[in-house]
């Protein structure tokens, strides 16, 4: 494998500067780009997944099976999720990048004018696997063309460490905000806090802040499309955030990316924590580096739990993952045929299976499926397709609720108000960034 | 000043496309002319081009149409952006003052002879001459949440008990870029100034010496004016840059906790590129450079009132 | 000078010096112990008992072949380096030439367009990425190594051109009329006689635009996208930050890495960078 990939670099290298002094010698003759070898190539960017597993199988072994069942080239490139985005202002600004970009949540709206219709492919995987669910057609499709194929969701649940909860007298997980706090005061007194980001992440951040928001009853927008944050609901939800972080959260968690809360888990200063499956399946992979103070394998301790409830109600924020096609690829049709290509059962539950439950597909008939059988830890993950509220909640999922994620208001208000803005305050705050948004 | 022309004899025996190359006229045209194009098409045209942006509404993927000033309305009404002006200046401020007195200390330790002198002075320079992004991560890794080495050492020494929240906490994560952008920036001014420190005669200093001015006099009346202009200098440099610092930033902190770190370049991106609000990102970017022009043009009038004394 | 006691030289000298130098040099030691130190050891929190952060016992290079096979970190280098080479020989080109038209010659504007040369440095790549993305895409250059060699001599050229002004002013004109009298042509004159004496400006000049070109970011992250065409400070950023794990080892051993080529260029040039960086702030 080095051999190759060594042989494959130098060669690279002497075709790099080959390409390069050819190329610079026919711009400056012809004033253009020269035209590269006729081959279709697919370049598809993806985030870096959560599970190291799913990205080696489709490097590994996906990509070439793609490559020879459709003739063509495929070019798998994975970033860090926070710089999808701007991957994709790059690509469009510049005119040219990956064919296929991943999408989180509603950039689908966001970038509309930019991407190419994939009405066709979703409505046949649709037709084949029992409909697709309604959280994914409201953010991928805006009710005239599909502006993304859906490819899944990633169910947010806190996951925690059994044995010290019980040690403190919590045998079951809260459900409430109220009995949340009384555990993590006591967790805390022992050393060994909550732990959440109030930090600019695009995956727990907004899975924490949303749908606690939500559950107090707070909301950014009315049906209509009007700003109603400033309300009593939100205004008590912003004060029990700021009561919750001092008695019972690690206070780091202001600086927190989306993979400080894992460390922190994995590395025992944390007892409890939003995220995806990723922590359970990290220790699963490597049960002997993960072990508690006990000496016993961390994968035992964990269990998931969803969000508490609030006043009105109990909600879950999930990531959705969609493929958009952008306009200004070159290699439209043959995208076309990966996608249609990887969601043929065969090649999608392998995907699927590799994920262990951390992905949740976005069609009706996976919900069903005996991998949920398998691990009873993960059984609560399978519901996050059909359960999950989307942003811009009571209004639609569009291109302005996007905006708003994309510039974190709704955590920067309550990250505000935990660093000692009053509760006030910081609601006004988010209430005029809304309202220059929602203009 | 110009070299002396040639006289006609001589001029007659080139051909016509010598000739013209004599007229320095010519000459200076034709010696210009690709960096004149390289900056034209470079600089100054996307330069006007992102005024244009600025004045639209264009967003990634939409070209948008003139809307004036108000990007820039609503730029300043923005409560992020000012917190952004605020933390610029801040930066710039402290960190150029730390600079400047760390690195004169440190260029003054150095101007004595002693064993491996030249190998110190190449070592120093490191921080200055690693790519920004790397020796950012080094200290990303030192400041870390949870495996900060700078809270073991402290906690060892039994300095501190509870962990410091280096990049959690808004005013330490502010205190953390700037000691990076200090740490990275002392060594620039330390060989700086140490070169004009070295132009300094030691006869100079004799003299007061003898005249009766302890070290402290001797160096405020002596070297300082002398040491001037190269200060200037340096400082004008270190100012622009750090100003339009974006690579710390971005790496260590992202602009955050809650915007605390923004500047003004890592501002625009996040407003440009990252949410693709093309027509915001633009005016924010172009919201430096007036704050900038106004800090090089005094600078420059300085230098050169000292420069005329 | 301060003469005197051994302790004066000590506390006021050689203590602070050493820690100027300790605090200067230790996170590259810091990234060095942690290129080399196993995963097991790097994940303890900063209260763990037994923990050892300055050594490491087990030093392993797991970290460097993770670097090399799972990442296109050798492509990086050599585009980084091909970058910053023909960057900096564009610059140089522009630069002398520039230099000594400005610096030599006779003609209208010469100092409006010095100054027109320098407010250009003032302009950062950060007030220009947006708009610049959009012209890099009209002449169809995104995505490649070419965005950024036509982009980069944008603030190699200023500082080549000042520096070398510098340079030249410093040449007695003596020179070049003894030249002219022997019968040279202005053109000879400068390539002859001027330019090799001015070797010592290049190297400077050369080494510096090196260096910048290396450290430049912004550019390299908004116009390049696929894996194959970054360069080392944008691949380190985008490719090592993988998903809830962070990987410290590999990240930190690509810092190393990424930092070895311009400190070992430094290090043959030491001189003419400090010559090139002392006689850009004098002149």
């Amino acid at each position: 494998m080095a051999k190759t990939k060594r042989r494959s670099v130098l060669k690279l290298a002497g075709g790099a500067a080959a390409a390069s002094m050819g190329g610079m010698a026919a711009i400056l003759a012809s004033g253009r780009m020269p035209a590269f070898a006729q081959q279709r190539t697919v370049h598809w960017l993806k985030w870096v997944d959560f599970v190291p597993a799913t990205d080696t199988l489709l490097k590994r072994e996906m990509m070439p099976e793609a490559e020879k069942a459709l003739g063509v080239k495929m070019n798998l490139e994975t970033v860090n999720g926070n710089d999808l985005q701007p991957r994709i202002t790059a690509g469009i600004q510049s005119g040219a990048g990956a064919d296929l970009i991943m999408s989180f949540n509603s950039y689908t709206h966001l970038y509309a004018n930019s991407v190419v219709d994939v009405s066709a492919i979703a409505e046949e995987v649709g037709k084949r696997e029992g409909g697709i669910l309604p959280y994914a057609k409201a953010i991928c499709s805006n009710g005239k063309v599909y502006m993304g194929m859906p490819w899944a969701v990633i169910g947010g649940m806190i996951a925690y460490r059994k044995s010290w909860l019980d040690e403190v007298g919590v045998t079951k997980f809260p459900d409430t905000w109220d009995g949340y706090r009384e555990a993590a005061k006591k967790l805390k007194a022992k050393g060994r806090p909550f732990g959440q980001t109030l930090g600019h992440t695009f995956g727990d951040a907004p899975g924490f802040t949303y749908p606690y928001l939500w559950s107090w009853g707070g909301k950014e927008v009315d049906a209509s499309g009007k700003v109603v944050l400033n309300s009593k609901e939100t205004l008590e939800s912003i004060k029990f955030m700021q009561g919750l972080w001092k008695d019972g959260m690690d206070e780091g968690g202001l600086a927190w990316d989306d993979t400080n809360n894992n460390r922190a888990f994995l590395s025992q200063t944390i007892s409890a924590t939003l995220n995806g499956a990723s922590i359970y399946i990290e220790t699963l992979r490597k049960p002997d580096q993960y072990k508690t103070e006990k000496g016993l394998p961390m994968n035992k301790d964990i269990q998931h739990a969803p969000l508490p409830k609030g006043p009105a109600g109990q909600f879950g924020f999930h990531l959705l993952q969609s493929n958009m096609l952008m306009k200004y690829s070159k290699n439209q049709d043959a995208a076309k045929e990966f996608l249609k290509w990887i969601h043929t059962e065969a090649n999608y539950r392998k995907f699927f299976e590799s994920q262990k439950g951390f992905a949740t597909p976005c069609t009706a008939k996976w919900e069903s499926d005996k991998l949920w059988d398998v691990d009873p830890v993960m059984a609560p993950f399978k519901v996050a397709a059909r359960l999950g509220q989307a942003i811009g909640n009571a209004g639609p999922p569009d291109a302005k609720a996007q905006e708003v994620l994309s510039k974190y208001i709704i955590t920067d208000m309550y990250a505000k108000a935990v660093q000692g803005m009053p509760a006030e305050d910081a609601m006004k705050w988010a209430e005029a960034e809304l309202k220059k948004v929602y203009v | 000043m110009a070299v002396t022309a040639l006289s006609a004899a001589e001029s007659k025996r080139l051909s016509p496309r010598l000739r013209k190359l004599e007229d320095e006229r010519w000459l200076a045209m034709a010696l210009l002319a690709p960096t004149a194009i390289l900056l034209g098409l470079f600089i100054a045209y996307p330069f006007f081009e992102g005024v244009l942006l600025s004045l639209s509404s264009a967003r990634v993927g939409d070209p948008g149409h003139f809307v004036g000033l108000k990007n820039f309305h609503k730029i300043w009404d923005d409560s992020i952006f000012r917190t952004t002006v605020w933390n610029t200046f801040w930066y710039t401020g402290v960190t150029t003052v730390f600079k400047l007195a760390l690195g004169l200390w440190l260029a003054i330790l150095l101007n004595r002879h002693f064993k491996g002198k030249a190998i110190i002075r190449a070592f120093i320079l490191l921080p200055f001459i690693i790519p920004t992004v790397l020796s950012t991560f080094a200290w990303k890794w030192m400041f870390d949440p949870t495996f900060s080495v700078i809270n073991w050492s402290l906690f060892q020494l039994g300095l501190i008990t509870t962990r410091i929240n280096w990049l959690g906490d808004p005013d330490l994560a502010m205190t953390s870029i700037i000691i990076i952008n200090i740490w990275r920036g002392v060594p620039f001014f330390a060989i700086t100034l140490l070169a004009g420190l070295q132009t300094i005669s030691p006869e100079l200093h004799e003299a007061a010496a003898i005249d009766g001015a302890r070290p402290w006099a001797r160096f405020w009346h002596v070297t300082w004016p002398l040491l001037m202009p190269v200060t200037l200098v340096v400082v004008l440099f270190s100012v622009i840059q750090t100003f339009a610092d974006f690579q710390l930033v971005y790496v260590m902190t992202g602009g955050g906790p809650a915007n605390a770190t923004h500047l003004f370049a890592t501002y625009a991106y996040q407003l440009g590129i990252g949410t693709g609000l093309l027509s915001e990102g633009a005016a924010i970017s172009l919201a430096m450079f007036p704050f900038l022009f106004v800090i090089v043009v005094v600078q420059l009038l300085y230098i050169r009132r000292v420069e005329t004394r | 000078m301060i003469e005197g006691a051994l302790w004066r030289r000590w506390v006021f000298y050689n203590i602070p010096l050493i820690l100027f130098v300790f605090v200067l040099l230790f996170p590259f030691y810091w990234m060095i112990v942690t290129t080399f130190r196993p995963d097991g050891e790097l994940y303890l929190p900063w209260n763990a008992p037994n923990y050892m952060p300055f050594w490491t016992n087990n030093p392993t290079f797991e970290h460097i072949l993770y670097l090399f096979e799972e990442t296109n970190f050798a492509r990086w280098m050599f585009n980084t380096m091909f970058i910053a080479l023909v960057s900096t020989v564009i610059s140089l080109f522009c630069g002398v030439l520039a230099g000594y038209a400005l610096a030599r010659l006779n003609f209208p504007y010469a100092g409006g367009l010095g100054t027109a040369i320098f407010i250009t440095y003032l302009v950062p790549q950060t007030l220009l990425f947006i708009p610049l993305a959009e012209i890099i895409r009209n002449f169809q250059l995104g995505d490649t190594p070419w965005s950024l060699i036509l982009t980069y001599p944008t603030f190699l050229i200023p500082f080549c051109t000042w520096l070398m002004m510098g340079y030249f002013k410093a040449i007695p004109k003596e020179l070049e009329e003894c030249a002219r009298i022997d019968g040279a042509s202005r053109w000879k004159a400068m390539v002859y006689i001027i330019i090799p004496v001015a070797v010592p400006g290049i190297l400077s000049s050369g080494i510096i635009a090196f260096t910048l070109s290396w450290n430049e970011f912004i550019y390299a992250l908004v116009f390049l996208s696929s894996p194959d065409q970054k360069t080392v400070p944008v691949g380190v950023t985008s490719e090592l930050i993988r998903g809830d794990v962070f990987f410290w080892g590999p990240l930190m051993a690509g810092a190393l890495l990424g930092s070895i080529p311009v400190a070992i260029v430094y290090s043959f040039f030491v001189e003419h960078y400090v010559a090139g960086l002392t006689g850009s702030v004098k002149g």
